[in-house]
């Protein structure tokens, strides 16, 4: 669904934030961006939805070089929520923010409004419809344009920062919503300091440092090379800091490590057996995890 | 005398309650987090207890906020400046605006209390060096990145020599390495320094205060210990808890815990806390 090759990125006569990036993302994946603030994340976002040209090498989404079409084009395909949401609204009401998109797509108005109600449902936001969206706090706004995006079903998803701020309901809202939206075969793409949230969240985790890419593997792999992570000024989560202390298999999650510890304590063999295998999938904390399989 | 006492605020904005009922004393030196979720009046709070919305104002509101037995509203500006600094979690939103560098910035604050430039320049290069900015001493602190920005606004706050330091989620957009460079230097502040730290996460509060209270709806719920405040069901509802507190109330849930071992907030915590289980079952 995207790839970029070779991609590197300077702003005017500076130094190059992004140099010699080649990655791929497939559909219904999610992927996690990763890396200090400023190791160029949001930039290379920037350069997926076509806001930034390339300086070097090229971006292809679902085939298509993001150079050869405008970036408005590649909105009916690609959907963006910025780390500000502040500065990605420009309608007096929340429905009419939400609707812009999907009335550009040269929809009918029924159809608008249906792709808006649900929109706004599935984000939880129907109560806000009237509201301008500058009168809503933080969290409500980045689920403003996060339905700003989804109401144009969008095939790749790109989200900066957008758990930042949230407490744990509104974090399991979102979990919710991108865990259906993966599921129907977009692949999410999403910027995150919250090394927990990305545990959770991701098949792929991408990791940054001064604008190379020193990574691209699954979560496990990723956050048990702990050097790289040091250098990119990185800690693994909790429970894989924990797990390594302790000695047992490695854990990136709560309930992960659970299954871990039981193992320790009843000495057996760390191979998982299919009634452990369920066992963990029944393990459910009410309010901070998700349900469903570890990655 | 408490340093900040609040009685029976009541704080509406527009037309919604925001503040309900809430009574606080806060002593000197006490490392207090409020926790709350979205919407639970937080930064309404932090402003209130860092007097940034004074009696006259046109919103509705009763109770009283006072700094030493006297209402913000009654101290000067310079001397609620002195007092007490709120540190957001928007560092450009608090920068000057000025074309400064990273030490004009920081001399900006003291500047205006109109003391020796001798002692301008002392609390300058002081908290420069406490927050690790002397490599960035003639940047302009507009080209920082969002963690060194915010670095730069609490030698700020720290350069008034603030008896209270209010925070409102002041890592929220920071990277790890920068987050735990700003907790690095908070915890490493005078026992004098009162810190009211405000945040929707209790993964940073539980490194850094003793005294934990959980807001919800603009009311306080619990206030107490880690232990008191974190497991309390609303609080674990809408808070989430620690990953390591979460793995514990896990392994209790699967017996695979011990009866008078505590919930670990931390992971050196977690790390004696299992330790602990391990040799009660063995």
């Amino acid at each position: 669904m995207l790839v970029a090759e070779n991609l590197g990125f300077a702003y005017a006569s500076q130094e190059p934030v992004l140099a010699q990036v080649t990655f791929s993302v497939a559909a219904s994946r999610m992927t996690a961006v990763v890396g200090r603030n400023g190791a160029g994340k949001s930039t290379l976002l920037r350069l997926c939805n076509g806001l930034l040209t390339p300086s070097t090498g090229c971006v292809l989404v679902d085939g298509v070089d993001t150079r050869s079409v405008p970036a408005s084009n590649l909105a009916k395909v690609v959907g963006t929520v910025f780390e500000s949401p502040e500065h990605q609204f420009f309608k007096a009401q929340v429905a009419e923010e939400v609707s812009f998109g999907p009335k550009q797509l040269g929809l009918n108005h029924r159809q608008v409004t249906q792709r808006v109600t649900e929109a706004l449902a599935r984000t939880g936001l129907q109560e806000f419809a009237s509201v301008h969206p500058l009168d809503l706090d933080r969290t409500s706004q980045r689920f403003v344009a996060l339905a700003s995006a989804l109401v144009m079903k969008p095939r790749l998803l790109l989200l900066d920062e957008i758990q930042q701020g949230m407490d744990a309901l509104a974090v399991r809202r979102l979990e919710t919503l991108l865990s259906e939206e993966k599921a129907a075969g977009v692949a999410v793409v999403f910027v995150c300091h919250d090394m927990e949230f990305v545990a959770r969240n991701s098949d792929d985790v991408l990791l940054f440092h001064g604008g190379q890419l020193l990574s691209a593997d699954s979560p496990m792999v990723v956050f048990s090379a702990s050097t790289l992570l040091q250098n990119a000024g990185l800690a693994a989560p909790e429970c894989l800091q924990l797990s390594s202390r302790l000695g047992l298999r490695p854990a990136l999650y709560p309930k992960h490590l659970v299954v871990s510890w039981r193992h320790y304590l009843s000495g057996t063999d760390p191979t998982k057996s299919d009634s452990e295998a369920q066992r963990e999938r029944i393990l459910k904390f009410p309010s901070a995890s998700k349900d469903g399989e570890p990655s | 005398m408490a340093l900040i006492e609040v009685r029976d605020l009541e704080f509406h904005e527009h037309g919604r309650e925001v503040l309900s009922g809430i009574s606080l004393s806060i002593e000197e030196g006490q490392r207090v987090a409020i926790l709350g979720g979205n919407h639970s009046g937080k930064t309404a709070l932090a402003r209130w207890l860092a007097g940034w919305l004074p009696a006259h104002s046109t919103v509705a509101r009763s109770g009283s906020v006072t700094f030493q037995g006297q209402a913000w509203s009654e101290l000067p500006l310079a001397e609620r400046a002195s007092a007490v600094q709120l540190v957001g979690q928007v560092p450009f939103q608090q920068l000057s605006g000025r074309e400064f560098t990273v030490r004009d910035e920081i001399a900006f604050g003291p500047g205006n209390l109109a003391l020796d430039p001798r002692e301008i320049h002392r609390r300058v290069e002081h908290v420069m060096t406490l927050c690790g900015l002397d490599s960035l001493a003639d940047r302009d602190p507009y080209t920082l990145s969002a963690g060194e920005q915010q670095m730069v606004v609490i030698a700020n706050a720290l350069a008034m020599n603030p008896r209270v330091l209010v925070l409102d989620e002041p890592t929220a957009s920071l990277d790890p390495q920068s987050a735990e460079c700003v907790w690095r230097v908070l915890s490493g502040l005078s026992t004098c320094t009162t810190i009211v730290l405000f945040d929707v996460s209790p993964r940073a509060a539980v490194r850094m205060a003793h005294r934990f209270l959980f807001l919800r709806e603009g009311r306080f719920i619990a206030d107490g210990s880690a232990e008191d405040v974190l497991l309390h069901p609303l609080a674990i509802s809408s808070l989430g808890l620690p990953p390591t507190a979460e793995a514990a109330w896990l392994a209790k849930q699967e017996q695979v815990w011990a009866l008078g071992v505590g919930t670990p907030f931390t992971v050196d915590g977690a790390v004696t806390a299992f330790r602990e289980v391990e040799r009660a079952r063995r």
